[in-house]
């Protein structure tokens, strides 16, 4: 990814896991912490790097995979941002998700195997294929992928129920802001400053505000001095105050 | 900003043909290849950042009742007030066609008229267009924002611009070029310093904000001694705002100009004297330069926009309200929409058949790549602030600049042997004698100039 750059530029918009090899995974991947602790062999560790398959880029209205699809593999984001959504009966979309550089989608698809979501290039996205029934295999002879996985399915369960209190405008934004810093934390990015490269439409519709009320608080937050916002960039300056506002949130 | 430096032989060395920047990259790099579904696109991705943009609307009247001969603006010369009609029927299909491409929630803080001459079109014309654009915009109540329009006081009376002042316009900007009779006649423009001042005052007891006026220096029969009284006239008429441009002769460009006997022009040595003096009256009596050719009081929201570090430039010139979509409307206006530049047709016949056909009148455009992006924020940056932070450029771009920039640099320390720019490793300072040559340092960003040009591009001189 780096020969995209222009000599002189340091860094791309986007935040790139770094590439792997066949003993390394990217630092930012989930399945990255899950072998060296556990002291796997590296013949293991090989079989299970084998099954990964870089794909892309995919640019932003792609479909990864689509509802209803039968499921074959779990994904890991490497660089750009995907989004899941569902088309309810009424053909309206429902975002249910933005997933960073190092986070998993597809899981939620392993029980009924078929993705209940759809999950889409929010701009220029590179992924990591895990074939499932290979991973379900390796799983079986290494605990620590079983539970990792294990992990990973626990945490996608309670990211949904974040949203479905009643919560105001400002206490959603507060702690959707936080949510993505700490996110981007937990992989080593840069916290306090990121890139919303989703159209506002979608965070209004993940959020269930309506696009004018998002940029109205958002401007109520720059105006108070607690984000600055510069196009699509995001500087958070009073991570407490944010944290304040959202503190009725649960884990915000 | 150091105060400017007039350094004669400087200024004559670095007289060069150069774009003036009011973008990059320069619209002579547009091309058809960008259309209406890019404009469609630009506009809808603009509506979706986080807080989106608030909007600046340029209105283009190309009519004028008669040729001023130095004119190189998309004007179209008659007599016939009828034009007008035809014209405002295609521009309220336009504006039809292109407010529902911008979200409602998105303030209009700035409108500016141009033209040809607006005031071509009567006191009822003008409050239907103003109607029209409040209703399908959403125009901002904030009295910081700027509604403007160019005036031509031969065709204008108070009543006019109290009609203005009424439907929200709080700026205007008149055209006075030069007060000399033997100058006016030889320019086709014959304006009284009464006709002027009639506006002018209008505007103020009409409680406009900023009234601004435009000179320029280089006309035929221009001397020393009858622009000083110009200057002096202009000074007593106080505009907030004095534009002094430099009359570039290019009658194969632009064709009116050859009404304009070469001989009458004055040289190059007068040229530079005319400057000079412009420079040394305007500062004398309060005026602050700001850059280029712009000149303004220190009250002024130009002024302190720039001791702000908020001022930016853009086809007007510059500009309070940089950090807005620009949306052009009427023949030959352009666009500034994210990260996109267009133009509309250029001509009636093509304007008013992409219209007729229920198409955008969109002719030809630009996506800015993120080099186009970076270097016009270096341009940006040194244009209207003088300076260029490296550790901020660094963080906001992604880059190392001395690495980037590595040729822009190399270039800009033979500008530094002539003291128009002063490097050190944390930022790049416009020097006071490099004020009047900012588009000489402007163009060493430039990464279209080290190319060929495309087919027919002729800058006018830096000077």
């Amino acid at each position: 990814m780096n020969q995209l750059l222009h000599p002189g530029r340091t860094t791309a918009h986007n935040p790139l896991a770094d590439d792997g090899d066949e003993l390394r995974f990217c630092s930012t991947c989930a399945f990255g912490s899950v072998c060296l602790p556990a002291g796997v062999d590296k013949t293991a560790l090989r079989e299970l790097h084998m099954l990964v398959e870089h794909v892309g880029p995919y640019h932003a209205g792609d479909h990864i995979f689509s509802v209803g699809e039968r499921f074959a593999a779990i994904y890991a984001v490497r660089a750009g941002m995907v989004k899941t959504r569902q088309i309810d009966d009424e053909g309206r979309e429902q975002v249910l998700g933005f997933h960073l550089p190092g986070e998993m989608i597809g899981l939620n698809a392993i029980h009924p195997e078929k993705y209940p979501c759809a999950a889409v290039a929010v701009d220029t996205a590179y992924v990591c294929r895990f074939s499932f029934p290979a991973l379900a295999t390796l799983a079986t002879k290494i605990p620590g992928i079983q539970q990792q996985l294990f992990r990973l399915l626990s945490a996608d369960i309670g990211k949904a129920a974040q949203l479905a209190g009643d919560y105001s405008a400002d206490e959603r934004l507060a702690a959707f802001l936080l949510d993505i810093a700490a996110r981007y934390a937990a992989r080593g990015f840069a916290p306090a400053e990121y890139r919303l490269a989703m159209p506002r439409g979608d965070i209004a519709n993940y959020l269930r505000l309506a696009a004018e009320t998002v940029s109205r608080v958002l401007r109520r937050f720059q105006d108070h001095g607690l984000i600055r916002v510069d196009g699509r960039d995001v500087t958070l300056n009073d991570q407490a105050a944010l944290r304040q506002l959202a503190r009725n949130i649960p884990h915000a | 900003m150091p105060l400017p430096q007039f350094d004669s032989a400087i200024i004559l060395r670095y007289d060069v043909a150069g774009p003036r920047y009011t973008s990059y990259p320069t619209a002579p790099q547009f091309d058809s290849g960008f259309g209406e579904p890019e404009l469609r696109a630009a506009a809808h991705a603009s509506n979706e950042d986080p807080i989106p943009r608030p909007l600046s609307l340029y209105v283009h009247v190309p009519f004028c009742l008669s040729p001023c001969f130095y004119c190189g603006c998309t004007r179209i010369i008659t007599r016939d007030r009828g034009k007008a009609v035809i014209y405002l029927e295609h521009l309220y299909r336009e504006i039809e066609l292109t407010a529902p491409l911008f979200d409602r929630d998105r303030p209009v803080t700035q409108l500016h008229f141009g033209g040809g001459t607006p005031n071509f079109l009567d006191a009822q014309q003008m409050s239907e267009l103003l109607d029209s654009l409040s209703r399908h915009f959403t125009f901002s109540r904030d009295a910081e924002r700027e509604f403007g329009i160019e005036l031509d006081p031969r065709h204008c009376d108070g009543d006019y611009v109290r009609m203005l002042a009424a439907n929200g316009f709080n700026r205007i900007s008149v055209g006075i070029q030069d007060f000399d009779p033997e100058v006016q006649r030889a320019v086709n423009r014959v304006q009284s310093v009464e006709q002027t001042r009639t506006v002018l005052q209008a505007a103020r007891d009409a409680g406009m904000r900023s009234v601004s006026v435009d000179l320029i220096y280089g006309l035929p029969l221009q001397t020393v001694e009858k622009f000083a009284r110009t200057l002096r006239e202009v000074i007593e008429l106080r505009p907030d705002r004095v534009a002094c441009y430099a009359y570039a002769h290019l009658p194969e460009r632009f064709k009116g100009q050859s009404q304009i006997d070469a001989a009458d022009l004055p040289d190059a040595a007068t040229r530079l004297t005319l400057l000079g003096l412009t420079v040394r009256m305007l500062t004398d009596a309060g005026y602050r330069y700001v850059g280029m050719d712009h000149f303004a009081l220190p009250a002024d929201d130009l002024v302190r926009a720039q001791d702000a570090g908020t001022l930016q430039r853009n086809f007007q010139g510059y500009s309070t309200h940089g950090n807005c979509d620009l949306i052009g409307l009427g023949m030959s206006s352009i666009s500034h929409i994210g990260a996109s530049f267009s133009q509309n047709a250029r001509d009636l016949i093509s304007y008013y058949a992409k219209l007729d056909s229920g198409r955008l009148p969109v002719a030809r455009g630009l996506a800015l790549s993120d080099d186009d992006a970076i270097r016009a924020d270096a341009i940006q940056r040194l244009m209207c602030h003088g300076m260029l932070d490296i550790a901020d450029f660094e963080a906001r771009h992604h880059l190392d600049f001395g690495v980037y920039f590595a040729q822009s640099l190399e270039r800009l320390r033979a500008l530094e042997q002539d003291g128009l720019v002063a490097l050190d490793p944390a930022r790049i300072t416009i020097a006071p004698r490099g004020r009047f040559l900012l588009r000489v340092v402007a163009m060493c960003f430039d990464a279209y100039l080290a190319q060929p040009a495309p087919s027919e591009v002729r800058y006018s001189r830096a000077l």
